[in-house]
This record gives C-alpha cells, sequence and structure tokens, in this order.
C-alpha cells in the first residue's frame, strides 16, 4: 500500500467562471434578492438554501440571464475575460446561454420542446452546436438517453408519453449533451417522488462529476445539498446569511436562522 | 521527521442561538504537531470535545479561534482559513477522515461506494475495481454484498465498507474517529493492521479509540484534551 501524492500543479489557481457582484432585484418596493456576491470556479457546485421566498429563484434568474437585475453585475468568463452578461448584445448572450449554459427547470415542461420527439429534444442541442451529421447525432441522442436510463427504443416517443421522472431524466439529457460549461437548476427533484428522485441524484452526481461542468442548484432539500453541493448559501429575506462549504454549513451552523434550518430536519 | 499538521491555538464554543443562545465552550488553546509516521490517540473523557478536535482538523466544523496548518504536497495549507475549494482539494488527496458511520448515498452499490475517492483521483476504472474488490474481501464482506447499495447492511458491514472506502487508497492524513466502534474480534484485527500499514508507509495517524487494547497496538503517543478544558 501506498500514499496517495498530490498533484504538483496544485499552486496554479484557475480564474472564476462566473462572478456576481452586489446583485440586487427588486419588485416595486417587494425585495427579490439583495447584494449576492460570490465567485463561482470551474466544476464547482454550488448549493442555495433558503426558505420559501427568500429569493433563491429570483437569484437564480438573475445569474443564468433570464431576469436582470435591479443593482450589480454578472460576469461570465466567455473567452479570455469576464464579460458583463447583461452588456453583450441579445443574440451574443442567447448564444452564449445555448451553448455554454444550460438550464434545468423544475417543471419539465418548461424545459422540453413537447411537441418534438426524445431523440429531437437531444439530437437539436447538437445541431445548436454545429453538428449537422444524421447518423452521428441519432447516435448520440442515444447514448445520451441510455445515459439517464431511457430505453433506446422511446427514442422516437414524445415528451408527453413519458412519466414525470422520465420527463425530468430528458430534460437532464437535452441541458447536458451539448457539454455546458455551467448549469442552472432549481428544485430538479421537485415534483418526484422519493425513489425517483433518489435515481435522477445519483444520476446528476456522477455526471456533473465526470463532465467536470460547474452548477448552482437551488434547493429546500438539505440531504439533496448535502448530496450534490461543494459549498452552499444560506438565503433569509433575500439575503446571504451564511455560506461555506457545505457540510461545515450543515454540521457547524453559526447563524441563527441556519441553526433553525439544519435542526429542523432529522438527518441531512 | 517532517511535519505533516499543526495545530495551532484551537479554540471551540458553540453558540447554541435556537437554545437561548447557550454558550458551551468545548476547549480553549490547542497546540500539536503531528509528524510523518506517527500514531496520535486523543484522549480524555466523553463530551472533552475528542470528535470535535478531529471535525475541526477535517474542515468539518470551524473553530472559534486557531489554525490548522497540513502538508499539502510541498505546502503548508491553512485549513481554517483556506477556500472551501481548497479545502476539498486537500481532502481529495492528503486528508481522510473515518467515522464509524456511513454516509449512504442512495442507490449506489457497495463496490461503487468504495471506488468512489479512487475514481475522484483519477485512477483507472478498472485497477480501481479490483483494487476495491480485494479490500472489501480483506474486510470480510461477502463478494454477493458487493453489488448491493449497503443501505439494508447490519451496522458493521456498513463500517467495513466505509473502511474499506478509505484505507483502500489511503492519504497522507488520516483522521479516525472510532472506526473500530462495533467491530468483532476478526474484524477489528484487519482495521488495526490497515492502520498500521498506512502508518508504516509514512502516514501520519490521529484517531480517536474507546478499546484500550486496540488504543496500546496503534498509538504512537497521546494527546489528554482533559488540560484544554474551556470554562464555561
Ligand atoms: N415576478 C415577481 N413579481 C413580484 N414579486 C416577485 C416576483 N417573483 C418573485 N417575487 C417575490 O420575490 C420574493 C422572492 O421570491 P423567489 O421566487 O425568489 O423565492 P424562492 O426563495 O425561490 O421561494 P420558493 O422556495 O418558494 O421557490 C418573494 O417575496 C416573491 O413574492
Ligand atoms: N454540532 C454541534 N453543535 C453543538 N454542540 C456540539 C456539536 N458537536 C459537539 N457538540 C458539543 O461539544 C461537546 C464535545 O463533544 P464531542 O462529540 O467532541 O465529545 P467527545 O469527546 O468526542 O465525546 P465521546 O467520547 O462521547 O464521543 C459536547 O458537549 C457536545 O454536545
Ligand atoms: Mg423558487
Ligand atoms: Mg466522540
Amino acid at each position: 500500500m501506498t500514499l496517495v501524492q498530490p498533484m504538483t500543479d496544485f499552486a496554479i489557481e484557475p480564474e472564476p467562471l462566473l462572478l456576481s457582484k452586489s446583485v440586487s432585484k427588486m419588485y416595486g418596493d417587494r425585495v427579490g434578492c439583495l447584494d449576492v456576491s460570490f465567485n463561482l470556479w470551474p466544476g464547482e457546485v454550488l448549493g442555495i438554501v433558503g426558505e420559501s421566498g427568500s429569493g433563491k429563484s429570483t437569484l437564480l434568474r438573475c445569474l443564468a440571464g433570464i431576469d436582470t437585475p435591479t443593482a450589480g453585475e454578472v460576469l461570465f468568463r466567455h473567452g479570455a475575460d469576464p464579460v458583463n452578461i447583461f452588456d453583450l448584445p441579445e443574440p451574443t448572450r442567447r448564444k452564449m446561454m445555448r451553448t455554454e449554459w444550460g438550464i434545468v427547470h423544475q417543471n419539465p415542461r418548461d424545459g422540453l420542446r413537447m411537441d418534438v420527439s426524445a431523440g429531437g429534444n437531444v439530437g437539436e442541442r447538437l445541431m445548436d452546436r454545429g453538428d449537422r451529421h444524421y447518423g452521428k447525432i441519432r447516435d448520440a441522442a442515444l447514448d445520451w438517453l441510455g445515459r439517464v436510463e431511457i430505453d433506446g427504443n422511446r427514442i422516437d416517443d414524445r415528451p408527453r408519453q413519458f412519466s414525470g421522472g422520465m420527463q425530468q431524466r430528458l430534460q437532464i439529457a437535452r441541458v447536458l449533451v451539448p457539454e455546458p460549461r455551467l448549469v442552472f437548476m432549481d428544485e430538479p427533484t421537485g415534483g418526484l417522488d422519493v425513489s425517483v428522485q433518489a435515481r435522477l441524484l445519483d444520476l446528476l452526481r456522477v455526471l456533473v462529476r465526470d463532465l467536470g461542468i460547474a452548477a448552482i442548484i437551488v434547493t429546500h432539500d438539505l440531504a439533496v445539498a448535502r448530496l450534490l453541493t461543494d459549498r452552499l448559501m444560506v438565503m433569509k429575506d433575500g439575503r446571504v446569511v451564511e455560506e461555506g462549504l457545505t457540510d461545515q454549513v450543515l454540521d457547524d451552523p453559526h447563524h441563527a436562522y441556519t441553526q433553525l434550518l439544519t435542526s429542523a430536519v432529522l438527518s441531512a | 521527521m517532517t511535519t505533516m499538521l499543526r495545530a495551532e491555538g484551537l479554540s471551540k464554543q458553540f453558540l447554541l442561538h435556537t437554545q437561548n443562545s447557550v454558550s458551551l465552550p468545548v476547549f480553549a488553546q490547542v497546540d500539536f504537531t503531528v509528524k510523518k509516521g506517527e500514531a496520535v490517540i486523543l484522549h480524555g473523557a466523553s463530551g472533552v470535545g475528542k470528535s470535535t478536535l478531529l471535525r475541526i482538523l477535517y474542515g468539518n466544523y470551524r473553530p472559534s479561534a486557531g489554525h490548522v496548518h497540513v502538508l499539502h504536497g510541498s505546502q503548508f495549507v491553512d485549513i481554517v482559513t483556506a477556500t472551501p475549494r481548497r479545502v476539498l482539494e486537500v481532502r481529495r488527496r492528503t486528508l481522510s477522515f473515518v467515522s464509524q458511520f456511513l454516509r449512504v448515498i442512495p442507490r449506489v452499490s457497495t463496490i461503487d461506494i468504495v471506488k468512489d475517492p479512487m475514481l475522484a483521483r483519477g485512477i483507472d476504472p478498472s485497477e480501481a475495481t479490483r483494487r476495491a474488490g480485494d479490500m472489501l474481501a480483506r474486510l470480510n464482506l461477502p463478494e454477493r454484498l458487493w453489488t448491493l447499495a449497503p443501505s439494508t447492511f447490519s451496522g458493521g458491514e456498513q463500517q467495513r465498507v466505509n473502511i474499506a472506502r478509505s484505507f483502500v487508497d489511503p492519504t497522507a492524513i488520516m483522521l479516525l474517529d472510532e472506526p473500530t466502534a462495533s467491530l468483532d474480534a476478526a474484524n477489528r484485527d484487519v482495521v488495526v493492521h490497515l492502520i498500521d500499514e498506512a502508518r508504516n508507509n509514512g502516514a501520519a495517524i490521529i484517531g480517536i479509540f474507546h478499546d484500550e487494547a486496540v488504543r496500546d497496538r496503534i498509538a504512537t503517543r497521546r494527546l489528554d484534551l482533559t488540560a484544554y478544558r474551556a470554562a464555561a
């Protein structure tokens, strides 16, 4: 038995992939999210937890360029230098969102084309990326259906013929197939029953690790956060009240609200 | 001998906001150094803070004061102030924590749980499979269990899966919180051998063992936390 040797290139720090700088979003005088700053590095998985109405989805929508913040900036490393995503011309931003980002919606209907076959839902994203060879696209679609555990003989079925769990797995395949650098997920296992959730979580865990994708995951489930995320931000009333390594925040919470949140569950 | 870990002025008190903000002091000003090839056993009565200290060394708990310098490759990293991603990198390659409890991942098979840290370190999957199997066999876990998820296993079986996962590819610093707690004599023996093997290969061991006989076999030094007890 020999001991694990640390990498020698450890000193080289890669640059952050996404930078959130004092992002705030107001809805009139109602607070969506307030003054949220953090950096996300390539391959890192960040969880956002907090009670209903604390601003998790609002923040995620601002970070993903779906909503425009009232104040603050979101920078993304697109090419050599970070660019403010809201300064980009609309077509450039749309293209970047399609090819470098992925968004997994809580409701698979929001992320799938319900009138297009399962294979088409996956293959379409490869065509967006510039792939044109029909046979190769179909093979890649089949491969991805397999990875999310959808039987290849369902490739020509429409999503509406699938169960909720299958639709969610198909959405994940559609999002991950172009191998985005960053994925946003809002309650990805929300409406699913517990056994289906467990399969999906394991699938996400392995895919994110194997592809080295960075991800931001909103969830109200601390067990999901523990399983999938490296880092955690806890939100309350639109603000981040505590953040750190996921196991640290869950096992040794310092903020009163985080202590309440972690003591309210039996085990996470 | 090379210093692997240096704890400096570690203090911990818990502030329990949900319980009338009561403050719970545990220990104060703990200093110690652990060198390559040493096995330091943490000592002291139940509640003195042995597990708390071990968790601080791993970066799982945050100390109220102090630092934990860990030799990672050729440089020291302070686990207390390092960024989350750096702590995770140190854990991936230098620092392991083994408790008596396995954190079961839903639906993941025993063999995959044991392979997981090796895959994260970039070891070839077929080699990882072979080594995982050898280690599970060494810990007397019947082969028919390897493809099952351990959620239905007995406490002792789960514990052995956990030990296999950590000792199949040991790191330079191993933190052990009662890893032999509910094992029978034969399996306890295997674990003692695994710990000794890692230490003879240069690992620094910091552990908690309630069994006096196990303690005597493993320890090269003891650290009694009683002297560091913090006043309320
Ligand atoms: N389009 C909108 N118009 C007005 N107010 C909004 C809008 N979207 C969100 N809000 C308000 O912003 C606050 C944050 O809402 P958000 O949806 O971000 O919460 P959340 O943390 O995602 O909650 P949940 O866990 O229930 O999904 C809430 O008070 C909400 O009512
Ligand atoms: N996460 C936590 N939050 C609050 N208090 C904690 C936490 N973890 C430990 N403590 C408290 O810290 C003190 C030390 O506990 P610790 O588990 O470190 O003791 P120990 O020496 O390992 O005891 P044992 O031998 O019984 O395992 C105890 O009073 C315990 O209740
Ligand atoms: Mg929401
Ligand atoms: Mg203990």
